[in-house]
């Protein structure tokens, strides 16, 4: 008991605590207001910029308010396409005499007061093809209409599938955003798939810790074994383990894990086995830190004391042993989870996650953005809230850790 | 025998054996699984190959290198003593290349990179958690933090936000590759230029997440170590602070290096993880593209290379160790 | 008027915890000491006297703090001087240290010769190497200490021979003053007879001039030093010639000490084995009045109300208690 308030005394420990506890909070209440499948394909297209959507449908149908409000030209730049906008550039510097320079930096804006500038729709241009003259048109008519500000007729079509105006959008038309039903934030946009991230990143997340639990049960469990019996048993037993434990020290853990992983097969990999795989594959800390502590305790005067009252010795592991070795179990074990949760992350990025549909992993968050260039093409919302989520967890996880070892190792305190 | 040749001897023996078991796991794991094995690979492998000639072709040579009728020891030293001829297999995703030419390349991009890279990961951050101990005040507020989330970004996300930051915002370096994808490998001064612009960000990204864990441990040793009984016994004598300084760093350098040499294939695993994120043309990459391209013969030899270079890196560290902490020696007289 | 080589007033210094507590730990202590004497300071563990042993350095570092008195090595006050100047001049020079656990004083990665050359550049910069050697090994060879020795590194020694190391390195420079903290505690009892051999060699070698040996063993002290100081929670509670101190004490305290231990060496009055009763008071908030007063059998109520005085004896024994000698006899 008074352990524990020691431990909640170290800011290290609390913070991280804190941290961990609201991560936890976040997998357990977001699906209880967000109710919808994780995994629903929300978009028809890959990456959707974070925001909110609201149906275009709807806003034509609103009921139109007038504001008196100045009308941001910006728009304008925003409605072009990039491949537009290097078009424009690609005149300019061919056929409007404007510097490379000039034009490579500019924004849309000050592009299009160029364009407007140079522009004369009348003029045919030496060299160029008649394609592209028209489509030199095309663009400029469209800017026109951008940039002017005509009202945009709705029409509807009539049974004679004749077109009849039934109303005007004016400029200074606004709706308010509270009268449209139909409309979707995505606070993190959409993946590849067109899956909402924030939805999927806490369903993910959940995966991810339970992996992590998992894998850390595991590996606790054999290295918690395996330490107790070299460390009380000695002898040869004692070698045997050692050396076992050396041998698995040093083969990287990483290529076992690749090995077994592939071995299995695509189609056996499910969450838990590859929980399973991480955790068969990373206990030999545990069965270090274990076995040196239970070395060091085997022959104290408590121990010696039970084994001359004739305890049994499962009895003496349990009572007299355990309890001592507590603290450092437990680091171990949370340091575990971390390793566990960066573990599945990086195989799944070889692509030997999980092999599920299912369920997402911060792993296969990571590897669906890389296999569709979400790294590439800017995408950036795809991959670094699951890159902070795994920082965030094994940050608060090793706080915790460290916040331990400074109260059960007081001479590491600074 | 001297203490030295003791330890260097012990050394080398153990690590012969733990070699030896690797390749053993490596032979065995694969074959482990339940089911035929040569079916099981051989029809994921012809999974996407059209032509009925070259899939019996790879079923075939799938059966005699498995050797399924022998007993099981036959089969291992075949294959280990094809293996130890450089003999590695065909491989299926690249048929018919050989897998020692495909990875000849890659290991050399993976030790170009990985190399310095975690070299001087490690002995910035050794230097910089050197200087946290010391200073503390203030520094060690602002540095600590810091580091301490820094380290807990896996390398592969540090690369991730490299390139993001200097790549597509800035456009300061190449996004992905190992040279320019319109040059031929050359000793031009172009191809050369090329190499190093994009050797930055992959390098950078290790360095940085290596360095970030390397501190925070090479600071509490510090910490740990500014606190022992000879720094107490050394000041009460007049000996001056920096030479005390010089006791505790050498000190507390010690537990890194063996630090180096424990956690050296977690290191290597993160770096072989963020040449993906690169397309760097190193083993990570390369095991990537056997692991998409069911190339069994291609993954195996690609983490047989893995085990032998974190082996051989973390018997060099060991052996450098003896000859630098006195406290081996002595361990070995008696 | 008579000169002394070590002369202390009124020494007080605290620690500062972690929780920024202050433990007063030395708590207003004197002591005078002449040429060619030693003195020993004996009390439990807790009662303050290693803090006493860092404090009489002059040189205070975290968490141990100065607060107020004198230390006055041969006529120069060292507690009025700089940090620097006093690790400069004074540390290891004028006065040095032997501290409770030599098994890890020494750095275990240093040969023994490289860490005796600190310790003399940093007092005289220009020492050639040669020098050093030469000086080294002499000193080694009086003192009984294999040459081969300064080759090695501290984790080639034995624990009795890693004591004798430090004992040979703290003095290399001749001080002034030694202060040992339980230098021979740890040690087996060949080892143990082997290190105050090499103390009393020192003395009467005159490489050293006064010597403070600090032990909870208090009869250990009569074989050894001239005089003994009893400490209790942060004040010298009796001082006197060891033989008084050991045949002879008046304090209360000194009584269950001696009474307290279990193998009285030979010549030690065969005193009953009895514990003292209860455990050292906290030295953050010491008692009011004498603070031995909870744990003592003959505590009268104005003892924990009334500040106790040093009380000086005409045969130049001190104590601090409200009984009178003859009282103190009779109980």
């Amino acid at each position: 008991m008074n352990t524990i308030r020691q431990v909640f005394r170290s800011a290290k420990f609390v913070t991280g605590f804190v941290i961990f506890i609201a991560i936890i909070l976040l997998t357990i209440l977001f699906p209880l207001f967000i109710t919808y499948d994780p995994l629903d394909v929300v978009g028809n297209g890959n990456f959707y910029p974070p925001g909110t959507y609201i149906s275009q449908k709807d806003t034509i149908k609103a009921n139109p308010y007038e504001l008196r409000i100045a009308l941001k030209q910006s728009n304008v730049g925003d409605s072009l396409k990039t491949d537009e906008l290097d078009k424009i550039k690609e005149w300019l510097t061919q056929y409007g005499g404007m510097g490379k320079s000039e034009v490579q930096d500019a924004d849309a804006e000050s592009l299009i007061v160029m364009w407007t500038d140079k522009y004369n729709p009348s003029k045919r241009f030496r060299g160029m093809l008649a394609s592209e003259q028209k489509y030199y048109k095309r663009l400029n008519q469209k800017l026109t209409e951008l940039l002017t500000d005509k009202d945009i007729i709705i029409a509807e079509q009539d049974e004679n599938n004749e077109l009849k105006e039934k109303s005007k959008v004016k400029s200074s038309d606004f709706v308010n955003l509270k009268e449209i039903s139909n409309k979707r934030t995505l606070v993190l946009g959409t993946d590849n798939f067109g899956r909402d991230v924030l939805r999927e990143l806490v369903s993910a997340t959940t995966t991810s810790l339970r992996i992590g639990l998992i894998a850390g049960v595991v590996a606790t469990a054999i290295g918690l074994t395996l330490g107790l019996l070299a460390g009380y048993l000695g002898g040869f037993i004692d070698d045997l383990i050692l050396f076992i434990t050396n041998l698995f020290t040093v083969i990287p853990s990483f290529v076992l894990l690749i090995l077994i992983s592939y071995s299995v097969g695509q189609k056996q990999r499910g969450v838990g086995l590859v929980a399973l795989i991480i955790g068969i594959t990373s206990w030999t800390w545990t069965t270090r830190a274990v076995r040196s502590q239970v070395i060091s305790l085997r022959n104290r005067d408590h121990v010696n004391l039970s084994k001359l009252s004739g305890h049994s010795s499962f009895k003496i592991i349990m009572t007299d042993i355990l309890p001592y070795i507590a603290s450092y179990v437990v680091m171990a074990f949370i340091l575990q989870v971390s390793s566990g949760i960066l573990s599945e992350a990086q195989l799944s990025m070889l692509g030997l996650g999980p092999a599920t549909t299912s369920t997402a992993t911060l792993g296969l968050m990571m590897n669906w953005a890389m296999l569709y260039s979400a790294h590439l093409n800017g995408s950036w919302w795809a991959y670094f809230p699951v890159l902070f989520m795994i920082a965030m967890i094994s940050f608060s996880l090793n706080l915790m850790n460290t916040g331990l070892d400074q109260v059960f190792n007081p001479q590491l305190r600074d | 025998m001297n203490g030295y040749g003791k330890y260097f001897g012990k050394k080398i023996g153990w690590y012969l054996v733990t070699f030896l078991f690797a390749v053993v796991l490596n032979f065995a794991l694969p074959r482990m699984m339940p089911g035929d094995p040569v079916a099981g690979i051989a029809a994921q492998t012809t999974q996407g190959v059209t032509n009925t000639a070259a899939a019996e072709k790879i079923y075939k040579e799938y059966a005699e290198k498995f050797g399924v009728d022998k007993p099981v020891y036959v089969q291992f030293l075949k294959w280990a003593g094809n293996a130890l001829r450089g003999d590695l297999g065909v491989s299926f995703s690249q048929y018919p290349r050989p897998v020692a030419d495909i990875l000849k390349s890659s290991m050399g991009w993976t030790l170009c990179l990985q190399l310095p890279a975690i070299l001087i990961g490690w002995l910035l951050g050794n230097m910089l958690g050197a200087i946290a101990a010391y200073v503390k005040k203030g520094f060690d507020k602002i540095i600590l933090p810091v580091f301490l989330f820094i380290s807990n970004i896996p390398a592969f996300g540090m690369a991730v936000i490299l390139l993001f930051i200097f790549s597509l915002r800035l456009g300061w370096f190449p996004s992905s590759g190992g040279y320019g994808y319109d040059l031929i490998p050359n000793f031009s001064w172009t191809f050369i230029r090329s190499v190093v612009a994009h050797y930055q960000l992959p390098f950078w990204s290790i360095v940085l997440t290596t360095i970030g864990a390397q501190a925070i441990g090479m600071r509490s040793m510090a910490i740990y170590e500014l606190n022992a009984d000879y720094v107490k016994y050394s000041r009460f004598l007049g000996i001056h602070d920096r030479k005390i300084v010089r006791y505790v760093f050498r000190n507390a350098m010690l537990p890194q290096i063996t630090g180096l040499a424990m956690s050296l294939g977690t290191m290597m695993g993160g770096a072989l993880v963020s040449e993906i994120v690169f397309s760097y043309p190193g083993i990570g990459t390369t095991m990537m593209a056997a692991i998409k391209g069911q190339d069994y013969p291609l993954l195996s030899a690609c983490t047989l290379i893995i085990t032998l270079m974190v082996l051989v890196a973390n018997l060099v560290v060991e052996i450098l160790y003896g000859l630098i902490d006195p406290r081996i020696k002595a361990s070995q007289m008696d | 008027m008579e000169t002394y080589m070590l002369e202390v007033q009124d020494l007080r210094t605290k620690y500062v915890t972690r929780f920024r507590e202050n433990v007063y730990a030395v708590d207003g202590v004197s002591l005078k000491i002449k040429e060619g004497k030693s003195i020993g300071i004996a009390g439990e563990s807790g009662c303050g006297k290693s803090t006493l042993a860092l404090s009489l350095m002059g040189y205070y570092f975290p968490p141990l703090h100065y607060i107020s008195g004198d230390i006055i090595i041969d006529g120069k006050n060292i507690s009025k001087l700089k940090p620097d100047t006093i690790r400069k001049r004074i540390l290891g020079k004028e006065i040095a240290y032997i501290p409770q656990a030599a098994m890890n004083a020494l750095n275990p990665t240093q040969k023994i010769i490289r860490f005796i050359e600190d310790v003399i550049h940093a007092h005289h910069p220009d020492a050639t190497k040669k020098d050093i050697y030469d000086i080294a090994c002499e000193r080694f060879e009086i003192l009984g200490l294999p040459r081969s020795v300064l080759e090695k590194h501290a984790v080639e020694l034995s624990g009795g021979m890693k004591q004798r190391t430090v004992i040979a390195i703290s003095t290399i420079l001749s001080p002034k003053v030694l202060i040992a903290d339980e230098p021979s505690s740890a040690l087996d009892v060949t080892s143990q007879k082997m290190v105050i051999k090499m103390l009393r060699e020192l003395m009467e070698k005159e490489y050293i001039k006064v010597m403070i040996f600090i032990t909870h063993e208090l009869p250990l002290l009569y074989n050894v030093t001239d005089d003994i100081l009893v400490m209790y929670a942060g004040q010298i509670v009796e001082s006197g010639t060891a033989k008084q101190m050991v045949f002879d004490p008046l304090h209360p305290y000194s009584k269950g000490l001696m009474g307290s231990i279990i193998v009285p060496e030979e010549g030690v009055r065969d005193h009953q084995l009895t514990a003292i009763p209860g455990t050292p008071p906290s030295l953050k908030n010491p008692p009011k009045g004498c603070r031995f007063a909870p744990r003592c059998p003959y505590a009268a109520p104005v003892c924990s109300s009334m500040e106790v005085p040093d009380i000086e004896l005409p045969n130049g024994r001190h104590y601090r208690c409200l009984m009178s000698e003859r009282k103190i006899r009779e109980v």
